[in-house]
């Protein structure tokens, strides 16, 4: 059965629409993928049935009940998931509506945006490869529409559209080469969606899995030799507010004796760092860097600001890559001189919480062995007692342990008694919770941990999956102790900085299995492949652009070199955009070129000679004109069309036409100066 | 149609799209967005490479228009368009008379080396040799971002008959000797009036043809016979200004109408317009002859 034009154009439209929102599924509200689904079955549906749409009445309809709906669910309907819910239902209801050509370009537009919006939560090379497949439909969709006879083939609708796309493709090039990478112009680049890595939040067991993140975020270059790797914390957000579920960086208070004052000692270690475009609002260096708290530093664009943790703070989410000389003391004391009564927040617990927890507290609190010690010794040994009881009781380091929460409100009585699996963000949050509630001051700081073992380049590589959660506890006199309770189950994450690694599950498990030799080396290919994109294509930044300057020989290279390497090509494009339009509408045998300088020439000695006749009439013109003087150019002018019209005759070839040509004109220049 | 005769601008499909690029452009810029950098600057070489490509969709297309047939007044004069194509296929070419609004552009694709018929209609102006007006060749292929069109100005012209009076009004009577042309039409119409029988002549018609007695006369060797139905030249009709009304175009109307008439009744006849006079005949040639006289009157 075919089917009629139509009909065709619609389903593969609603195909093409199908295939943009299909990778929203994931993180749109469950009613939203229904309605989408309905309304792109219903219109197939009716194209098929060929039936009439529906009225708009019912269009409004439905567009209310969606923008309802998503102020429901979003409390909002201007953010960035309720814009892309409201999008998303626009576009499958402009469906509905496809009445007039502006119509099927508003749903191309809506199309190429919505392709857009999913790149805020996946840049990967799949959901690139994907999304340029859709942009192909789509493309192909625009250049049915215009096409308004019979009934021509999808194939041939996609090849126009590949030809376009291909020819614009040098254009494409150079604009993602050239173009400035400028900071955003307002507002901020929200947390990527679905990144792991750092973050100013910490959900208790949101993660049921972590995603294996092998991308570099920094790279290191050390003046000697590296730190120890018991001294490689990389310090980030630190946190110090818990709800029960989630930790949030503590609120700011001010005051001289709020804020975590520094003391030096030791020798200083100089590194130089390269930090990835994380879009992290922190800079994580190694701790610990000398510089005051409210210390601020000018890095390029950015400015960042020593936040009173001692963690290094961005006005926004850094997009660029950074290059920095640091320096870092291994050995220092951090808020030794803050009062106790500022150090109150770091003491709160969730109220009514975890019972359990509170009370095995208090029972490890009130242990002869503990009564005895002063305020400089107790905390130190509290610490130590919930490290070895997590050392000896049976806890599991594992990066799958599941959900927590799910049943119960009490998520740390849960780890701490009933399931006792966790990673990092378990291990150090259960830590603070105790500590606090043996009221020893504590917090989460989190960042990263250790590096690759192996040096590449000269450079020491952190990767996203060396991010890292320890715990600091609060001791007067001493300041901030760092204890790092994954340590204490996990030894080698810290001590050789191994980097999470997840048991391989599902298919990619059943294929090690099947062939263990195989699939590490597929892996390894596919995430040197995803390594190469992030590389060169993701992280592509203002520094790249510069450094491609510099290799083109520009000294300084600025915006300025970058404005005139712009300006450069597109003069030099428009020049052979020119050339080849002038080359295309000249004539293309050399007859017509000949026939054309000849009349020129004549028309400069006044000849009237029109182009429909002859060489022989212009010589009897010229003849006419000027009489025997004319001799030679009238000889010539017969000579050429002896050449051209004669029996037998032989057309010149160029370089006879070109002598022919210089003779003439050199006869007419005679010519010229005699009738003057 | 070349480089100097081909006009090209964005469509206002394209100027959406440059709006939608900006906001794309944007959209990367302020959540820095590597691979939406790259979704916008690929729309954009499209787009450029598609303006390209409608300004060649044209480019080198040739078009000759075939001699109009001649209509009334009233009628629509029919153009066929032949587009000629040297070069590579072409789709969504388009014609319609400059000016018309766009729902009346005929489509059509033009094969690659071929050529395309296409078919444009517009409404014939008042009567006389009239010159055809402006046709403008337009396309948008392949992304409707652009708009790319060349003018043409046919050479041809077309005649445009007056209007036929309708219902025809009756034959006049003669102002020639007083004898002739009491002939109402609607005999003259059928034909059938019985006459006379005379030979065969050249140019008689079939129905004429008296085929009863036409076994005889072949068996005999003599030539068929015919029914005489027409009147002799003394009888010719004389479609006279003066008889036709009162009115200019009235007049015009009805001598149109007994040409038309006289035709079909395959009666001779002859046109006076005042101090013109064209004598009785009967053919195609006369009818022609006849009807660009009152076109022009």
């Amino acid at each position: 059965m075919t089917l009629t034009r139509d009909c065709r154009d619609t389903l593969f439209l609603l195909a093409t629409i199908a295939a943009i929102v299909l990778p929203h599924a994931q993180h749109l509200p469950l009613w939203a993928s229904a309605i989408t689904v309905t309304i792109l079955v219903w219109r197939g549906w009716l194209a098929w049935a060929q039936k009439p749409l529906p009225g708009r009445a019912v269009l409004v309809l439905v567009l209310l009940a969606s923008g309802l709906l998503t102020w429901l669910t979003h409390r909002t309907l201007i953010g960035r998931e309720a814009g892309i819910t409201m999008l998303v239902m626009l576009l499958a209801l402009k469906t509905l509506e496809l009445r007039a050509r502006r119509d099927a370009f508003v749903v191309f537009f809506l199309g190429f945006f919505l392709v857009l919006t999913h790149f805020l939560y996946s840049q990967s090379l799949l959901s690139a490869v994907w999304m340029l497949v859709a942009v192909w439909a789509l493309l192909s969709a625009v250049v049915l529409a215009q096409m308004p006879v019979g009934q021509p083939s999808l194939a041939l609708a996609a090849r126009h559209a590949a030809r376009t796309t291909l020819y614009g493709l040098p254009v494409m090039v150079l604009l993602f080469l050239l173009f400035p990478r400028i900071a955003p112009l307002w507002g901020v680049p929200s947390d990527s969606v679905g990144r792991t890595g750092l973050s100013n939040q910490l959900d208790f067991g949101a993660m049921s899995e972590i995603a294996n993140d092998d991308s570099i975020a920094l790279r290191l270059k050390f003046e000697g030799p590296p730190p120890p790797p018991q001294a490689r914390y990389f310090r980030g957000p630190v946190l110090g507010r818990f709800d029960g579920r989630t930790w949030r960086p503590a609120q700011a208070v001010s005051g001289l004796f709020s804020i975590d004052a520094l003391q030096l000692s030791g020798t200083p270690l100089r590194y130089e760092m390269t930090m990835e475009p994380l879009r992290i609002t922190v800079l994580p260096l190694l701790e610990m860097s000398p510089e005051q708290p409210g210390a601020e530093l000018e890095l390029d664009a950015l400015r960042l600001k020593r936040g009173p943790e001692l963690q290094w703070l961005a006005a926004r989410p850094i997009t660029e890559r950074l290059r920095l000389n640091a320096v870092a003391y291994p050995g220092y004391s951090a808020g030794a001189a803050r009062s106790p009564a500022s150090m109150e927040h770091f003491l709160a617990l969730p109220q009514r919480l975890n019972p359990r927890s509170m009370a095995w507290a208090a029972a490890l609190r009130s242990e002869p062995r503990f009564a005895a010690l002063d305020d400089r010794a107790l905390p130190t040994a509290l610490a130590e007692a919930v490290l070895q009881h997590i050392r000896s009781a049976d806890f599991t380091y594992t990066l799958a342990p599941g959900r927590y929460g799910e049943v119960t409100p009490h998520l740390i009585d849960e780890f701490w008694f009933d399931r006792r699996l966790g990673f990092c963000e378990h291990f150090s949050s259960a830590f603070v919770i105790m500590m606090r509630a043996m009221g020893v001051p504590a917090r989460i700081v989190t960042g990263f941990q250790g590096m690759d073992a192996d040096q590449q380049d000269g450079y020491w590589i952190v990767r996203n999956s060396n991010a890292h959660a320890w715990a600091e506890y609060w001791v007067a006199g001493r300041g901030w102790l760092r204890a790092d309770p994954t340590a204490a189950i996990a030894p080698e994450r810290v001590n050789l900085g191994l980097a999470l690694r997840p048991q391989s599950v599902g298919f990619a498990g059943a294929l090690e299995r099947f062939s263990p030799a195989l699939w590490p080396r597929l892996r390894q290919g596919w995430e040197t492949l995803n390594n190469r994109w992030q590389q060169v294509v993701l992280n592509y930044s203002r520094q790249n652009q510069f450094d491609l300057l510099k290799s083109m020989g520009f000294n300084q290279p600025d915006w300025l070199a970058l404005g005139q390497l712009s300006a450069a090509l597109i003069a030099l494009l428009a020049a052979a955009g020119g050339a080849w339009t002038w080359w295309l509408a000249r004539p293309h045998d050399a007859w017509s070129r000949q026939r054309i300088s000849v009349l020129k020439e004549l028309q400069r000695l006044g000849v009237t000679a029109t182009d429909h006749e002859g060489p022989g009439r212009w010589a009897a013109h010229l003849s006419e004109r000027f009489g025997p003087r004319a001799e030679t150019a009238v000889r010539l002018l017969q000579s050429l069309e002896q050449s051209r019209y004669a029996p037998a005759a032989q057309a010149l070839d160029w370089r006879g036409r070109r002598r022919w040509l210089h003779e003439f004109r050199a006869a007419g220049r005679m010519l010229r100066s005699k009738t003057r | 149609m070349g480089q100097n005769n081909i006009y090209i601008l964005p469509s206002r499909p394209g100027l959406a799209f440059c709006l939608t690029l900006l906001l794309l452009l944007l959209a990367s810029i302020n959540d820095q967005l590597s691979l939406g950098y790259m979704l916008t600057f690929l729309l954009t070489g499209a787009g450029l490479a598609s303006m390209h490509s409608t300004h060649g969709n044209l480019r080198g297309l040739s078009l000759d228009l075939k001699a109009p047939q001649p209509v009334f007044a009233g009628e629509d004069v029919q153009l066929e368009l032949r587009l000629h194509n040297g070069g590579r296929a072409r789709f969504g070419i388009g014609v319609h008379v400059l000016g018309s609004p766009d729902a009346e552009i005929a489509w059509t694709d033009v094969p690659a080396r071929g050529h395309a018929l296409l078919q444009v209609r517009l409404p014939a102006g008042p009567r006389g040799l009239q010159s055809l007006p402006s046709l403008q060749i337009v396309t948008r292929f392949p992304l409707g971002l652009f708009r790319s069109w060349s003018v043409w100005r046919p050479a041809a012209k077309v005649w445009v008959y007056p209007q036929p009076e309708s219902p025809a009004a009756a034959f006049p009577l003669s102002r020639d000797g007083g004898e002739t042309g009491e002939i109402a039409l609607p005999s003259r119409q059928q034909g059938q009036d019985f006459e006379g029988v005379r030979q065969y002549r050249r140019g008689d018609s079939m129905r004429q043809v008296l085929w009863k007695k036409a076994a005889l006369s072949l068996e005999q060797g003599t030539p068929l016979s015919v029914r005489e139905t027409q009147a002799p030249a003394a009888h010719a009709l004389w479609l006279d200004w003066r008889d036709a009304g009162s009115e200019t175009e009235a007049r015009l109307s009805r001598l149109t109408a007994w040409v038309l008439a006289a035709e079909r009744a395959q009666a001779p006849y002859g046109l006076r317009l005042g101090a013109q006079e064209f004598a009785p005949d009967l053919g195609p040639a006369q009818r022609q002859l006849c009807l660009e006289q009152l076109a022009l009157a």
